[in-house]
């Protein structure tokens, strides 16, 4: 018992000095940064070393797969169908041994069955054939040492296994609880901020205010993901006035957004935590929150982020208003935004994940790295109606983000 | 500010549209956009992009067939000039090997539209019957790379084939009958016996199968 008392207080005194050391480097390299909008450098630095590692360890994956002969699946470049490696000769003769019914001493050149052979023969190399395979072969290849990214994981060898696990040690137990705090800090911030901006008189002073207390904490929760950004054609930012509209592939893209730009935003209410933070910002700025059945006062707002969302059919309301925003006749700046799949995934499958389940991914991840393209604005020209114009838009997005013009 | 995806409300779409799962569509998009350059449609000068195509004799006709109104679903005759991704799924979608799952009506109908794709392949004219000049067209091309065989083989293996059909459809002909051209019902009859289940589909590797570890 007594030997146990110098080791409590001396455990007790790390853990505090830890702490205090933690929360200082915490301030001074993350937020005073994101307060005042410059950047260390530190994440693209993060960004370079983490990318040195991904090579090295697909390499090794490589070499152990050939070692052992095992067919490496490559999660891009997979291979969907399964053919037989035989030649084309061999396979006709299998054929006409299983099928035939004539006699089987005379082999027969030909037989009106094989038109299947070769039908199918031909759709199999159109879906999927080794040559262009091969040529594309500059897509996603290395491994980033999520497993999750990684189907066929297998024992490979100790030294990638050791780093792999490194990597979920220092994923889970140093970078979770890092972007935890931050994300916690950022969000109280940005209540606590906007509330009081809120208690001021309108005027200048408060735009300003607000405008500050919005950026940092949106640079705030930027950091908390490790979001690593690169801005292009920045020339093109919406103007005051202006619709900003973007192609919305997750939560995410509103913070990537706002992080760059004063945005009065709008979208549906939503309870619990989203809803306190929904109600704190609209007391410093004129967003716009509405229920999905009724949609209202968009002539109030003076700078929209819209999601061009997909149909929803159960939902006219979001519909209505995807083609409401084209209607106004104001000027829309168009925003192609394209993530990296490398250092995580930002895609929501909202059928498979909940919200909660989706941010832990998220802040577990390396880094979300993606690109914003600022597109040059565009107005609705005299013939044209809100639809033709709203394709339009969409499609000089789609082009932007190498993004193939889906169905919608 | 509803967060889903935008694509996979459409995939889930394709899903019951074409019957393939959603990795599947996945990894056919992706194939998609390659063969098509990342445009959105593809034309026929696409299916250049694929080398191991020209070693198949009847290329033309299946790279036809993509563009095929009838196979598209989109009219009684004529030819596309483009097609987009969910045109690419219903061609693709009739190589699908007959599921275990199916009853005895799905499978029948399943193999019938299996062999109405290939219907179409030998009626290039769509008037809804193969006439003896379109069936030795066809022999025509799948003996083509076949050194070992002459024309005149050829010509003689379609007219026998045809001779058969008749026989099959019309029973005994009078001698001034003409037999007009195998219909889609007479073609079903040829192939009555011959299990084309096995021949006509494309083994799909199961995605689904291999473990995701978190």
């Amino acid at each position: 018992m007594f030997l146990l008392l110098p080791f409590d207080s001396l455990i007790v005194n790390l853990l505090g000095i830890s702490l205090t050391v933690l929360f200082t480097l915490l301030l001074v390299f993350i937020i005073v940064p994101a307060i005042f909008g410059v950047s260390f450098g530190i994440r693209k630095l993060y960004m370079k070393t983490l990318l040195k590692i991904f090579a090295w360890a697909t390499l090794r994956m490589e070499r152990g797969a050939k070692e052992k002969n095992h067919q490496l699946y490559k999660p891009y470049t997979n291979g969907i169908i399964a053919k037989d490696p035989t030649s084309l000769e061999e396979e006709i003769k299998e054929i006409r041994r299983s099928g035939s019914s004539k006699a089987l001493d005379n082999t027969p050149e030909f037989e009106l069955s094989d038109i299947f052979y070769f039908c199918r023969k031909g759709m199999e190399t159109i879906m999927d054939d080794e040559v262009t395979k091969r040529f594309s072969a500059e897509e996603l290849e290395s491994w980033n040492l999520l497993s999750r990214t990684n189907y066929n994981f297998q024992y490979i060898s100790l030294r990638l296994t050791v780093l792999w696990g490194l990597g979920v040690l220092i994923r889970y137990c140093f970078l979770l609880p890092l972007r935890i705090a931050l994300a916690f800090t950022g969000i109280s911030l940005l209540v606590v901020g906007t509330t009081v901006v809120g208690y001021l008189p309108n005027g200048r002073f408060k735009e300003f205010m607000s405008k500050h207390v919005h950026l940092m904490c949106y640079r705030i929760c930027v950091r908390a993901l490790t979001a690593i950004i690169t801005y292009h054609d920045r020339e093109n930012r919406p103007r005051n006035g202006g619709i900003c509209v973007a192609n919305h592939t997750s939560p995410i893209d509103v913070i990537i957004l706002a992080s760059d730009g004063y945005y009065a935003m709008v979208g549906q209410v939503h309870g619990g935590l989203m809803g306190v933070i929904q109600r704190a910002m609209v007391k410093a700025c004129p967003h716009v929150w509405f229920e999905r059945s009724e949609v209202k006062d968009r002539h109030l707002v003076k700078r929209l982020i819209s999601g061009v969302k997909g149909t929803c059919i159960n939902n006219t309301s979001v519909m209505m208003f995807k083609k409401g925003s084209f209607e106004i006749g104001a000027t829309v700046y168009p925003v192609a935004i394209k993530y990296d799949p490398q250092f995580g995934d930002a895609f929501w499958n909202s059928s498979k994940y909940g919200m909660v389940t989706y941010l832990l991914r998220m802040m577990t991840s390396w880094a979300i790295v993606c690109s914003v393209w600022y597109l040059p604005p565009m107005t609705r020209e005299a013939d044209e109606d809100a639809v033709q114009f709203a394709n339009r838009v969409k499609s000089a997005i789609a082009r932007q983000g190498g993004l193939v013009d889906l169905l919608w | 500010m509803g967060a889903a995806h935008s694509a996979s409300e459409e995939v889930r779409e394709l899903e019951g549209k074409t019957g393939f799962s959603s990795d599947q569509i996945e990894q056919l998009h992706r194939r998609f956009k390659q063969l098509s350059g990342d445009q959105p449609t593809i034309r026929k000068e696409n299916f250049n992009n694929v080398p191991d195509l020209e070693l198949n004799p009847i290329r033309s006709k299946i790279v036809r067939a993509f563009f095929d109104n009838r196979n598209l679903r989109k009219g009684p005759s004529g030819l596309a000039d483009e097609i987009n991704f969910e045109d690419f799924l219903t061609i693709m979608s009739y190589f699908r090997p007959i599921d275990t799952t199916m009853d005895e009506e799905q499978v029948e109908l399943s193999r019938k539209e299996k062999l109405r794709f290939l219907f179409h392949m030998y009626d290039s004219d769509s008037d809804g019957r193969i006439t003896l000049e379109e069936y030795r067209n066809v022999v025509e091309e799948l003996l083509s790379g076949n050194p070992h065989i002459e024309k005149e083989s050829a010509r003689s293996i379609a007219d026998g084939a045809m001779m058969e059909a008749a026989s099959v459809c019309m029973g005994q002909m009078e001698p001034d009958q003409v037999y007009e051209g195998i219909t889609f019902e007479d073609f079903l009859k040829i192939w009555q016996g011959i299990d084309i289940e096995t021949k006509m589909h494309v083994r799909f590797l199961n995605m689904e199968a291999m473990a995701l570890c978190h």
